[in-house]
């Protein structure tokens, strides 16, 4: 039976919530066509994660563990993953498409000589190939592609599918790990922490997100405001990351980051595809804009059509008396 | 220091585009270079001006690529070669790894920039492919560069998941750039005309030991069509002064959307 071998990423003690989506369709996929399941943890620590992972239909976890996983570094993770997958004979692998993921997924394919789809908002598995959609040419339209070959790769965007929990009982089976130190030439300095709510944007709830109207550091503290009450993180455009007014972090769109939470507030930004590119799968959007006629509310769930300035106060303070209550 | 910049020539991204049949079509069939391969030429033209060295571009693609040459060069970089490949001939980011592999596997150099992705299919594939199989230290969506020649090694302040890391790398190795790393600079009339007279190479896939119909046999990737983006369900736009604007998305967001 040929096997899915789902790879879960990890972040401050989680595994992060898009590879739960990934793990969810792959299950779906896995019985659908017959194949056996199986999930691959990377961490420093990984053995904690493999409840969780067993809660989403997981029954075999395999570990791979070492400290060196700490260091954001490509090449060990290449080479655990690449083991990884030669030793559990998967045809199949699926990660979510993350920056630690991009960072990786091209040299892992060609280590393997596989077939990769990176970056997709959907798939499917047709016999011993993968069929998916991803959104090119500026994420303007879907290009339908088909990989195949002795084992095919695909990365997933976020929110491209629902998490739903499906327990089994899983057990963890422990891959042996000895990084080529040879191969290891890079070295992490130090990783720069951008200050904000502290809430990691590709997995909060509420994303409140600053556009071009966005003009000065009053507008951007609004924005924090609103973002820190609902437990939320502070996102962007690339216009006004660029101008410096938010950080680099911050930039969501088809070259940023890809969200999906339950409710997104785009306050200021025109909506440009670019940028729709990177938070169309949020579940409720709001969007406030002067413009009327801004692309934004197309796609909006509601949108408010007036200045940010005198909307976010009053919405501030609304929100305040809900959480008080 | 001596930069080797892989870039690459794309449809117009900006341009309106047309679905017909499953197959695109765009009304100004207009070429031009990468964004993200331009920050790369761009990031290299920096740093060999302030340590001294020199920009070399690769680009594999048919005839009319030469014209995306052309604007590398009159930006700045010094030379070209031009890997040329027949007009209709499309490969997988793989088979394009692979010709560039062999390339570089006879030349030398101590820094190759790439583009992150590109503009037209955002896969982000090539560079790790080619560092893979030229087996060299890389990293990936640089939104910074700097250099330190006398100790051979490069830092890359890289764009991650939850922060910007910054990452020593011995040269020579890959760095693939963000668009978010610079302003590429727009050729002056100065270097437009200088780059008349720039010397590019031109290499067939058979001087690089390599044939078209084994590359295409060895492609894993296969493109079977293009469809519009799925719509959002249209929502609800509401007028009114401010504490009027308020009062209703709050009694949508608690009573009928439920987020609250």
């Amino acid at each position: 039976m040929s096997k899915i071998l789902v790879y879960l990423p990890t972040a401050d003690g989680k595994i992060k919530r898009s590879a739960l989506e990934v793990l969810s369709h792959a299950r779906v996929l896995a019985s659908k066509n017959g194949l056996t399941l199986e999930a691959l943890v990377v961490d420093e620590n990984p053995s904690v994660f493999v409840e969780t992972a067993a809660k989403y239909g997981a029954a075999t976890v395999h570990t791979v563990q070492n400290p060196l996983f700490k260091q954001h570094l490509n090449a060990p993770l290449i080479q655990a993953l690449e083991s990884a997958i030669k030793t559990s004979g998967a045809k199949f692998f699926a990660t979510p498409s993350m920056e630690a993921t991009k960072d990786i997924l091209g040299a892992l394919a060609a280590k393997l000589n596989a077939g990769v789809l990176p970056d997709v908002a959907s798939f499917d598995i047709e016999g011993d190939a993968i069929v998916a959609l991803r959104p090119v040419m500026a994420a303007k339209v879907l290009q339908k592609v088909k990989s195949t070959g002795n084992v095919v790769l695909v990365s997933v965007r976020s929110g491209s599918y629902d998490a739903s929990e499906a327990p089994v009982s899983g057990s963890a089976n422990t891959l042996t790990f000895e990084p080529d130190a040879n191969s290891i030439k890079a070295f992490l300095r130090e990783i720069l922490k951008t200050a904000g709510t502290g809430v990691d944007l590709s997995e909060a709830n509420v994303v409140v997100s600053g556009g071009r109207g966005v003009k000065d550091e009053d507008g951007r503290k609004m924005l924090e405001d609103l973002a820190a009450l609902m437990n939320g993180a502070v996102g962007a455009s690339r216009a006004v990351t660029e101008s410096g007014l938010f950080p680099a972090t911050a930039q969501i769109g088809q070259t940023g980051k890809v969200v999906s939470p339950d409710l997104y507030f785009a306050v200021g930004i025109s909506g440009a595809i670019q940028h729709v590119a990177g938070m169309s799968n949020s579940k409720v959007i709001v969007a406030i804009n002067k413009d009327p006629d801004a692309p934004i509310f197309q796609y909006a769930t509601y949108g408010l059509v007036g200045d940010l300035y005198k909307i976010m106060p009053i919405l501030i303070e609304e929100i305040k008396k809900i959480k008080a209550a | 220091m001596k930069f080797s910049v892989c870039i690459k020539q794309v449809p117009d991204v900006t341009a309106p585009i047309q679905i017909k049949e499953g197959q695109l079509h765009q009304d100004a069939d207009r070429l031009v270079l990468d964004a993200y391969s331009a920050s790369a030429v761009e990031e290299s033209l920096v740093l060999t001006e302030k340590h001294g060295g020199n920009v070399e571009v690769v680009s594999v693609g048919p005839e009319k690529a030469k014209e995306t040459i052309r604007k590398a060069l009159a930006m700045g970089a010094e030379s070209a070669v031009h890997i040329s490949t027949d007009d209709n001939a499309s490969y997988d980011s793989l088979s394009y790894a692979k010709i560039l592999a062999a390339y570089y596997k006879n030349h030398s150099f101590d820094v190759i920039a790439v583009g992150k992705q590109s503009q037209d299919t955002d896969a982000g594939l090539t560079g790790g492919m080619l560092a893979a199989l030229l087996d060299l230290p890389f990293a990936t969506n640089a939104v910074g560069l700097e250099a330190d020649p006398s100790a051979n090694k490069i830092i890359v302040k890289r764009q991650g998941d939850s922060g910007q890391e910054m990452i020593e790398l011995p040269m020579p190795c890959i760095v693939t750039c963000s668009n978010d790393m610079n302003d590429p600079r727009i050729p002056s009339l100065k270097g437009i005309m200088a780059s008349k007279k720039k010397p590019v190479d031109t290499k067939t896939l058979s001087d690089l030991g390599l044939d078209a119909a084994s590359l295409q046999a060895d492609m894993k990737t296969q493109v079977l069509g293009f469809q519009s983006l799925p719509q959002r369900e249209p929502g609800k736009k509401f007028e009114g002064d401010a504490t009027e604007l308020v009062g209703t998305l709050m009694n949508a967001l608690q009573n009928e959307a439920k987020v609250l």
